[in-house]
């Protein structure tokens, strides 16, 4: 009952003093139930989401191979390792570039292709978005595999429109070429998770009001007018977010590099999360064994982590300033 | 009229360009399909070619059985399904209770949920090995399903939180009028009102199960009949002597539950990610 109580009012405590231990205690124990609860979800997020976060600083100090207790503290050498690791930057820096060259085309794709979509007197645009869509909804490990079956075995077949306009002297090796294969998985990647940057931009445009548009079109404004000035500001703030749903989104791109190229070849598309699970795991399924160095390939994850929070901490400051900009206005 | 019939051009012209560009959108998926019933002959003469010269459907038969993708195929639906139970379970419970009661340390709950929402999850898969390492669960199934449940509570805990404080209260009234306790409560009244919560979470879950990758891939890694699908044709893929129209065939076998669920719930799974962007 008291519970209730609480629950309807959410005001401050009983405060007397002297009672107030013991009516702390005493709603502790009527909230039995409210515990029991909450048990499952506090102990498992406990276990394996706040515990990591903290547990995966711990092994940064330590030269450690994951068999037994890590034992040789090394206190920052592995930080020393990775910051002067030529293929730790190497791997950082295909992540940058598969996120600079991925996120403004896909965005621009994804955008043109919901204002087509978002035509009401478009007949079967659902079908159309489903269509779309079915490339993202799917396991990006199994659709690689297939997409990695189809240029390994016929891209002769694939090159040859590039041979015909002369862009190239002999067939392309999409995946098999240094100077490609990390290209080639931009592509993949911009095809793969398109549709769901394109349900984002529908939906974002389905919230401008469409009194807007005529509004618009009575002062004179053309198609071009309209977007500039409806449209894009209109998008504004689901735009922003989808954004940085898709920085964060790549910068954290795995299972499609892995299935493609496993970093591949001499490690010309390796991407800060394949470095990781080789130094964590060593090098599964290609035949060359790696020592896993769990204390080097932690550190490594804790520098990226640290980067991943300087992109939500932008992306969170900027959403504030743009909202405190609207409200000023 | 010449205006009409130029917008019908148009028009029809749009229609042209989206099935063009939505054909070659799909083309792997269909390529998939094609050649899991070529023969390896006509796989190789083939190319990128779609239909095969005479369907063969023995190419499932032998996927399914002597490689081994019935056994991936139950493992990854065993996972699948167990996670999603635990996961709506859990989640419906703390949301439940976070959202319809207070108690002491409740802001504190709230606030660990809006930190690790926000937080990026970063590289945490040593810890999480680790930990499992030290539970003896290493090589299991259940590793899997304990991972992917602890993993994704906090998103289900706050969607369910959301959804529960929106319901009046008379609803619970009511039925503690007549008596009922915290778990009657729960069971017979929030829950059945839930449903559709349930469903949207439900489905995510399931997708996002079916298709991860890397829990499974790490998890297995010493015990090969454990391997879902995924991570079966990765392994099948570096083997010396790949058969492709089996690979293609497994593929598919792989493929085809979350394709089913996407046309079937297209509507429901479209509308929860439009409005994850919203919120």
């Amino acid at each position: 009952m008291s519970t209730t109580r609480l629950a309807r009012t959410g005001g401050p405590r009983p405060a007397a003093a002297a009672g107030r231990g013991r009516s702390l205690w005493r709603t502790v124990r009527a909230s039995g139930w409210s515990y029991a609860y909450l048990a499952p979800f506090v102990v498992l997020t406990a276990a394996f989401v706040v515990y990591p976060i903290f547990a995966s600083l711990g092994y940064t100090f330590y030269d450690w191979d994951g068999i037994g207790e890590p034992s040789d503290f090394v206190g920052l050498a592995n930080f020393k390792q990775v910051a002067t690791d030529g293929y730790f930057w190497r791997a950082l820096g295909n992540s940058a570039l598969y996120t600079l060259v991925l996120v403004p085309v896909q965005l621009v794709l994804a955008l043109v292709l919901a204002l087509v979509l978002n035509n009401p007197r478009l007949r079967g645009s659902t079908f159309y978005r489903a269509l779309y869509f079915l490339p993202a909804i799917t396991s990006i490990a199994i659709v690689g595999i297939v997409l990695k079956l189809m240029l390994a075995n016929f891209g002769d077949a694939v090159s040859k429109p590039f041979l015909k306009l002369g862009l190239t002297d002999e067939p392309l090796q999409f995946l098999g070429s240094p100077h490609l294969s990390m290209w080639t998985v931009i592509a993949i990647g911009i095809w793969n998770t398109l549709g769901y940057n394109m349900i984002y931009f529908l939906a974002g445009l389905q919230t401008i009001p469409k009194d807007q548009y005529e509004a618009a079109q009575i002062d004179g404004a053309g198609r071009f007018a309209q977007f500039v000035h409806v449209t894009i500001p209109g998008l504004r703030n689901v735009g922003l977010v989808i954004v940085f749903l898709a920085i964060v989104g790549s910068l954290q791109v795995f299972d499609l590099v892995m299935v493609l190229t496993g970093g591949g070849p001499f490690y010309s598309s390796d991407v800060i999360t394949t470095y990781i699970y080789r130094e964590a795991f060593g090098q599964v399924g290609t035949g060359v064994a790696v020592e896993p160095h769990i204390g080097l390939a932690s550190a490594a994850s804790f520098l990226f982590g640290l980067l991943l929070l300087v992109v939500t901490s932008g992306q969170m400051l900027a959403i504030r300033r743009l909202r405190a900009r609207k409200e000023g206005k | 009229m010449t205006e009409l019939k130029g917008a019908r051009a148009r028009r029809g012209l749009t229609h042209l360009v989206l099935l063009a560009i939505g054909f070659a959108y799909v083309y792997p998926f269909l390529w998939a399909v094609g050649s899991s019933l070529k023969t390896k002959i006509d796989f190789l003469d083939g190319g990128l070619g779609l239909l095969p010269s005479r369907p063969v459907w023995e190419n499932y038969a032998q996927a399914w059985r002597e490689a081994s993708f019935g056994t991936y195929f139950v493992n990854t639906l065993v996972i699948s399904v167990t996670t999603v139970a635990f996961t709506l379970l859990f989640t419906a419970m703390a949301g439940y209770a976070l959202a319809r009661h207070t108690f002491p340390g409740k802001k504190i709950i709230l606030g660990v949920i809006l930190a690790t929402y926000l937080l990026p999850h970063g590289y945490t898969i040593v810890p999480i090995y680790d930990l499992i390492n030290s539970l003896g669960l290493l090589n299991t199934l259940t590793s899997v399903i304990l991972a992917q449940v602890g993993g994704g509570l906090v998103f289900g805990t706050f969607m369910f939180m959301a959804y529960f404080s929106t319901l009046p209260r008379e609803l619970e009234e009511a039925a503690r009028v007549d008596g009922a306790g915290f778990n009657t409560l729960f069971f017979r009244v929030m829950l059945p009102v839930s449903k559709p919560m349930m469903a949207t979470l439900g489905l995510f879950t399931f997708i996002s199960s079916w298709n991860n990758f890397f829990l499974p891939l790490v998890f297995t890694l010493g015990r090969p009949e454990l391997r879902t699908v995924g991570v079966g044709l990765y392994a099948f893929t570096n083997q010396t002597t790949t058969d492709w129209t089996l690979l293609c065939a497994g593929a598919v076998i792989s493929l085809a539950p979350i394709v089913v669920v996407f046309v079937v719930a297209q509507r429901y799974i479209v509308e929860a990610i439009a409005g994850a962007v919203k919120a």
